[in-house]
């Protein structure tokens, strides 16, 4: 008995002695005592909220179903899951459906700024490296993206769960919080956020001295959100509200100071080369994600070209969605526009935005970065930005908010600006101006995610077309709620449209 | 480390001092040795029925918890006359309780094993490797390929690298027994990692005498006959649902019908359909096994070479194996013994070509409008693009011990140090011309290492006549770790610079760049995880008579993947039996034997994973579908919370198993028919399951304890010496397992959760379909139910006609989630075997069935096939039609004509329409063989043994499965139509001991 007891004894001595070999540490995952220590741990935590980001417009295409399948404009000859969501049958099970209807990821951006402001100043006490103006600007941009998220979540699905903070292991179920109200947050939030932002990054700018994570200017151009990505989400939240005096307010915020951003006009050139404005990175890219080439980080899915593209330009016979010709034909109705128009013989004067116009499938090659910005037609490897807004957009944002407000010659001066640009140089101002800015930024900013919105505002100013009026008053324009997130969470309730 | 050694040393040197003390009263017993302890120096357990023990082993003490039962046919010998290449397809339906599953005929392809049913549901393949049993050879635990390496990919229908099968090491002509632990108390001293149960694998022991052996088989696989169809006959099939569903033969105005079948004259999809001259084949295989042992009683060794090479009968599949094993004892003092073992195998593998798996290896699908042509003459355009690129896969394996005993007496104790290592190699180049003018090269290097130092110490005694104790104490440390390197590359300059080269000058700027791959298509991945466990474990055995019988088992295990602040598990197994021959029925006639058992335990379970261990954590994985593997954001790397894995908190407790196991073990009539029946249920409790939550904090799920399930069932062996005459006998023996699992509890006490397609609900079987009841078909308007004036809906869609009636199980006028219901199971209810043994003089007849019952599938491939309207023409998964797609499986006629464009997706798999029962009955064995050793002997020819043997293999398969082989399901029960069957075999042996 008393040799059991011993040997127990010796058991316990070594079982205390080897738990060393017993302490080891992951190497795929960082666990909390190793994080939050660092610098290092700041960069990878703030960029990390901007890679979900692009993770969660880019998932299943998401920002181009949203924005531009779902108007039934561009039609899908091959995928039903398109099909459907072009004739507005959202709640067809087709898996892109479901995980479009899906705001999971919209949250883990949500999740993870609001546990990068929480946590921050632990990087802050503990590494000197890391300053106080460091500290400022990330939590700007933290900030920055977390109403962003809010505000494409609005725009999708209406009424939405209101969390701004991490709740971390604590993590309780919320209903949906009124979209008017996240709205007001959202816009409180941007200028909270714009007030802090730096116009340039490792550029000299007074509001962040020196070089930003050790990186020069050439890092960081288009790649972050600067002030000017403030204001310009705040003239989209507000056109979203329906205040255009303050669409106005901001968006003239942009045109005055978008050159310290080093945003310039895009020429139609730039705008449709492969490795024009769209490829990689620049400072004009006012708010972007982009998928450089020279990191790696392109890819096959997440852009608007594996949507659009197919033969001739690239080895694909049959295009996911194409825009047919007669709806080519009415949009692109000015003459000598540079991006699309018909010579006197009735032929394409150029292939800008679209190739093969004459074929069964016009192809809108708009945007066509693929590999390495070349023409290469066998690979579809593609590394265009995801561009949320530019330049123009907020130009015309501003033409649509003095038209709006009356300012009719305010209003024609902006979409006179855009469209001299793209070579229309008999502009009759004439017709309704809400109209003509629709029209132009219709045209202008196909296939970036716009034009959904876009028609729910025009509807909204315009108040004649009886059907979407239906839609906007029976909740039709948001996204049914995945069934999989409301039997998750019971305080969830289905848009009244979808139910 | 240090730490680890002082352990160590306090530990041996008490144990020795405790010993020695122990030891002295019985000095007389130094040297009396017995070789025989240390060559299987696990001591055997106990009242456990399973340890199916060969007779050749005669150093196990035969007592009453060291039963044996041989009741089915359990001798390697007999096994190694099947052709197998893996130890999983030498076990299918050798051992009750053992279910053997192969999702393909692929020579070498990775097959799963379940003891007593699955601990867990099957929903990924990460729950297939943790619910798998621990091999052991010769005391080595063997280390099997880590799924982590899945997250590298979108699909996982293979693991990245060879994916060879890490069980394809084992030569059964080297093995001297093969004992398949079901119950606890017989796999306690194997600690958590065989708590699924253990196969203990016993390599044959070198001897004395000099002997040669020499195993040999020729054989050959056979081309099976198959239905083949042509572009003609797939246009004739859809164009039925056109002339239902259309009134000009298009469905909508921008409807894309493919050309390769609108295309009537196209010779290469219309003309003949002969594709399978090329797929399919009649193939060689072989095995040769050559060994030789010797040495004198103080020194031997045994040493044998091998190589057995298995093509397969469809797509020039194979494998081929060079197989080395070595055994060593000496005792260079009569209480002191030495040995090793090294067992080492390369295996080269030559893959499927399946279009699907090499766009999911690649990650990226070119334009899929025309599918592979069924005729001979493009087909082989198509190989011989293929064959201008390579795919190598070969695998390493070595394993191998050394162990120092030492006997005092009564006390004993070993030391042992062990190593498994396999590390596998897959080099792969596709030719441009495969991938639209793209070459792609891969490269990968992927090791499984464990490390283990085990020390075991134990004492036989004897208070009093007839009471024996065996006293055992053991600790051992086991050092897991898995990586792999990775490295792939598009568009080379060239198809004739086929892997990925690097600049090697490190003086240039470009040093280490790519060189004939662009830079920026060049991807490289590393990971790596890893698992210490140590273990310490006391063991204690008494009997009385060998009339009763008492063992306990107590161990506790730490394990590196646990969380910090619950290290330690302490398991406990407790097991009795009890003769009833020697109590009561000593001079009955009618009973030979007959023993009662019974085991009660508990066992922990290791996290697979090693980032459970670190409670709230941070990857740098932040990739969306279909590019998981983003790098970051702007070339800076990135640190998020897991959202895509899912959360994990603190507070994770081990999960275990608690298991009982009541047997009865008897023997009539002097032995000639003997039975073996267990009952069992085992318990798992507090398993991690991903609970799909917390969407609003951007997670997918949350890894929370908490889920329990259940399996019961019971294991029957009997066997019968039918007939039993001096030139004729006829031995007959059958196993049958019955299991069925039930959900026991899920975390947080939920009473049901949704993850994909399955339903799991607490009380119900967790291995059960989640279907829709299909009832036909709506041919009109006014079939469909209106209810208040609205038609009846599929999740808010109306039904049309041509639409399927779906069962409205609650009534509420909508088809949703709530109108499917649980049915079927995709594991067997029923599974077993059935062997015959003929002999007759010297011949010998054998014939071998193995059978499931209770078992279901979804016959995903036929719904495939009608399900045309979306798996055409896209460029992603759904669209890739593989060449045997030009294969008639099934009978078509069975199923309605839907609108196949509804919205609804009409032949959608959650529905019983393609549940079909997958139960079947195959032949496995017949073998015939003649004994030539009397002949010989007559003859003054000097052999121990030759016997020559001629066997078919595969011969039929009864079953009501209207597909391909029922087998060939992947491990959710779907049958996606990828497997290679499994081939008809004929072989022609000789067995040679010299």
């Amino acid at each position: 008995m008393k040799k059991i007891l011993y040997i127990a004894l010796l058991f316990l001595v070594a079982l205390t002695g080897c738990n060393k070999i017993l302490d080891k540490d992951s190497v795929r995952v960082v666990g909390e005592k190793n994080m939050w220590n660092k610098l290092e741990d700041a960069r990878a935590g703030i960029m990390g909220v901007y890679a979900l980001t692009r993770s969660a417009l880019s998932d299943n295409n998401g920002h181009w179903i949203y924005g531009d399948v779902r108007t039934g404009e561009f039609l899908s000859p091959n995928r039903q899951d398109l099909k459907a969501v072009t004739s507005n049958q959202l709640n067809a099970s087709y898996p892109t459906i479901d995980a479009l209807s899906d705001w999971t990821r919209f949250y883990a951006v949500v999740n993870a700024a609001n546990i990068f402001m929480e946590r921050i100043g632990e990087v802050k006490a503990v590494d000197r490296r890391y300053t106080e103006n460091n500290m400022i600007v990330d939590v700007a941009q933290a900030r920055l993206l977390r109403a962003f998220a809010y505000f494409y979540m609005v725009r999708i699905w209406g009424d939405v769960p209101f969390i701004t903070s991490s709740y971390d292991g604590k993590f309780e179920n919320k209903p949906r919080e009124s979209q008017a109200k996240i709205l007001v947050w959202i816009e409180q939030e941007l200028q909270k956020s714009a007030a802090d932002l730096p116009f340039i990054y490792s550029a000299n700018d007074e509001q962040q001295p020196g070089s930003y994570y050790g990186e020069g200017d050439g890092r960081w151009g288009g790649a972050l959100a600067t002030k000017n990505t403030a204001y310009a989400l705040l003239a989209h939240v507000a056109a979203w509200q329906g205040n255009y005096d303050d669409v106005a307010t901001y968006a003239k915020f942009v045109e005055d100071n978008y050159g310290k951003s080093r945003i310039n006009y895009q020429s139609t050139t730039d705008l449709t080369n492969s490795n024009g404005f769209f490829y990689n990175k620049n400072t004009s890219q006012m708010f972007g994600f982009n998928s450089d080439w020279g990191h790696i980080d392109g890819s096959v899915t997440g852009h608007i070209e594996e949507l659009t593209l197919a033969q001739p330009v690239v080895t694909k016979n049959v295009p996911d969605i194409y825009m047919p010709k007669d709806t080519i034909l009415r949009v692109f109705t000015l003459l000598n526009d540079q991006r699309f128009s018909l010579d006197t013989l009735g032929q394409p004067r150029n292939e800008s935005y679209f190739v093969n116009f004459n074929g069964k499938y016009p192809i809108f090659s708009k945007i066509k970065v693929i590999q390495g910005g070349t023409n290469d037609p066998n690979f579809r490897y593609f590394t265009s930005a995801l561009i949320f807004t530019r330049l123009e957009d907020i130009v015309l944002l501003r033409a649509e908010a003095l038209a709006v407000l009356g300012d009719t010659n305010g209003a024609w001066n902006e979409i006179v600006n855009i469209m001299t640009r793209r070579g229309v140089t008999t502009i009759f101002q004439t017709g309704d101006v809400i109209d003509v800015v629709f029209q132009e930024r219709r045209r202008e900013l196909m296939g970036e995610g716009h034009r959904w919105y876009d028609l729910v505002r025009y509807n909204k100013i315009k108040q004649n077309n009886q059907q979407f009026m239906q839609l906007i008053n029976s909740q039709g324009i948001y996204w049914p709620i995945s069934r999989k997130l409301i039997s998750q969470n019971n305080q969830l309730t289905q848009n009244p449209y979808w139910k | 480390m240090r730490y680890l050694w002082l352990c160590f040393a306090v530990f041996f040197g008490t144990a020795i001092k405790a010993s020695t003390g122990l030891a002295k009263g019985n000095s007389e017993g130094i040297g009396n040795f017995k070789l025989s302890f240390f060559q299987d120096t696990v001591r055997k357990d106990t009242s456990a029925k399973d340890t199916l023990l060969n007779d050749s082993i005669v150093n196990i003490r035969k007592t009453l918890y060291n039963r044996f039962s041989d009741s089915v046919k359990t001798t390697p010998d007999q096994l190694s006359l099947f052709p197998a290449i893996s130890l999983q397809q030498y076990l299918k339906g050798q051992y009750a309780g053992l279910y053997v599953q192969e999702p393909s005929g692929e020579p070498g392809s990775v097959q799963n094993m379940f003891i007593r049913g699955a601990a867990m549901p099957l929903l990924s393949r990460r729950e297939v490797y943790q619910a798998q049993p621990l091999v052991i050879l010769d005391g080595i635990p063997l280390i099997t390929e880590h799924p982590f390496a899945f997250d590298l990919q979108q699909f996982d229908f293979n693991r990245p690298g060879p994916a060879t099968n890490v069980f394809a090491n084992i030569d059964m002509n080297n093995i001297a027994s093969v004992e398949v632990l079901a119950d606890l108390s017989a796999s306690a001293i194997y600690g958590p990692r065989a708590v699924n149960g253990a196969i203990v694998l016993t390599s044959k022991k070198p001897g004395s005498v000099r002997s040669i052996s020499f195993n040999s088989y020729i054989g050959m696989v056979q081309r099976p006959s198959v239905t083949t169809i042509n572009g003609k006959y797939e246009n004739a099939f859809r164009q039925r649902f056109y002339d239902l569903y259309t009134t000009n033969g298009r469905y909508s105005d921008d409807e894309n019908y493919p050309i390769y079948l609108s295309d009537s004259l196209n010779n290469v999809y219309s003309g003949r359909s002969d594709w399978t001259d090329l797929y399919y084949r009649n193939a060689l295989i072989h095995g040769i096994n050559f060994g030789i042992s010797g040495g004198t009683s103080r020194a031997n060794f045994r040493f044998t070479l091998g190589n057995t090479k298995n093509q397969g009968v469809a797509d020039d599949t194979g494998i081929d194996r060079y197989s080395a094993m070595f055994n060593i004892n000496m005792k260079p003092v009569p209480w002191l013994v030495f040995s090793a073992m090294v067992n080492a195998n390369r295996l080269e593998r030559d893959r499927n070509r399946y279009l699907r798996d090499r766009f999911a290896q690649v990650n990226y699908f070119p334009d899929l409008s025309a599918p592979l042509p069924p005729n001979k003459q493009y087909y082989a355009d198509y190989l011989n693009q293929y064959k201008k690129g390579f795919d190598d896969n070969k695998t390493n394996l070595i394993q191998g011990f050394a162990r120092i005993g030492v006997e005092f007496g009564k006390f004993k104790w070993s030391t042992t140090f062990g190593v498994d290592y396999n590390e596998g190699y897959r080099d792969v180049f596709y030719a441009r011309t495969l991938l639209q003018g793209n070459s792609y090269a891969s490269n990968f290097y992927g090791f499984n290492q464990r490390l283990m130092l085990d020390n075991k110490g134990s004492y036989d005694f004897t208070p009093t006549k007839n009471h024996q104790l065996h006293v055992e104490v053991g600790q051992s440390i086991q050092w897991d770790t898995y990586k792999y390197t990775n490295a792939y590359a598009y568009k080379g300059a060239n198809d004739y610079i086929k892997i990925n080269l690097l600049e090697s000058d490190p003086t240039n700027g470009n040093y280490l760049n790519p060189l004939a791959f662009p830079r920026e298509l060049t991807y490289r991945f590393l990971d790596k995880t890893g698992d210490n466990l140590l273990s310490f474990y006391g063991k204690a055995d008494y009997t009385i008579n060998d009339k009763y019988m008492i063992s306990a088992t107590l161990r506790t295990d730490g394990s590196s993947n646990a969380q910090p602040t619950k290290r330690w598990f302490v398991s406990p197994v407790v097991s009795a039996a009890w003769s009833m021959k020697k109590e009561f029925l000593q001079d009955n006639t009618t009973f030979s034997d007959l023993v009662l058992r019974a085991s009660v335990g508990r066992m922990g379970r290791l996290n697979a994973y090693d980032n459970y261990a670190q409670g709230p954590q941070y990857t740098a994985t932040t990739g969306y579908t279909g590019n998981l593997t983003v790098p970051g954001y702007n070339a800076i790397a990135v640190l998020t919370r897991p959202y895509s894995a899912g959360w994990i908190g603190y507070g994770i407790p081990w999960s275990y198993s608690d298991q009982i196991d009541i047997g009865i073990d008897a023997g009539f009539f002097a032995e000639r028919l003997r039975l073996s029946v267990d009952l069992y249920s085992k318990t798992e409790k507090d398993l991690i399951l991903g609970v799909p939550d917390y969407a609003e904090y951007g997670y997918k799920q949350s890894l929370e304890n908490g889920m329990s399930v259940n399996n019961r069932g019971i294991d029957v062996t009997i066997k019968a010496d039918i007939i039993k005459q001096n030139t004729f006998g006829w031995t007959s023996s059958l196993n049958v397992n019955h299991n069925s699992n039930k959900l026991k509890s899920l975390p947080r006490g939920l009473n049901e959760l949704v993850i994909g397609n399955r339903l799991l609900r607490v009380g119900q079987p967790f291995d059960q379909y989640w279907l829709l009841t299909n009832d036909g078909i709506y041919n009109s308007v006014s079939e469909i139910p209106v209810v208040d004036g609205q038609p009846l809906k599929y999740n808010g869609i109306a039904l049309q006609p041509g639409d399927p009636r779906w069962r409205d199980i609650n009534g509420d006028n909508n088809i949703d989630n709530n109108d499917k219901m649980l049915m079927g199971h995709s594991l067997p209810t029923i599974s077993g075997g059935f062997d015959n043994n003929l002999r007759y003089g010297s011949w010998n007849l054998n014939l071998n069935f193995y059978f499931n019952l209770g078992r279901k599938l979804i016959n995903q491939d036929m719904a495939n096939r009608f399900d045309f309207v979306n798996r055409e023409g896209n460029s992603n998964i759904s669209s890739v039609k593989e060449i045997t797609f030009w294969e008639k499986r099934g009978d078509y006629s069975k199923y309605p004509m839907y609108n196949p464009w509804s919205t609804v997706i009409p032949y959608r798999t959650d529905q019983d329409l393609f549940l079909e029962n997958a139960s079947f009955l195959k032949l496995r064995t017949v073998a015939l063989g003649y004994d030539l050793t009397k002949l010989l002997s007559r003859k003054n020819v000097k052999v121990s043994r030759l016997y020559v043997y001629g066997s078919v293999h595969n011969v039929f398969t009864l079953t009501p499965y209207t597909g391909q082989d029922p087998e060939l399901v992947s491990y959710d029960g779907f049958d996606p139509g990828y497997g290679l069957p499994i081939p008809r075999t004929y072989t022609l042996g000789v067995k040679m001991d010299l």
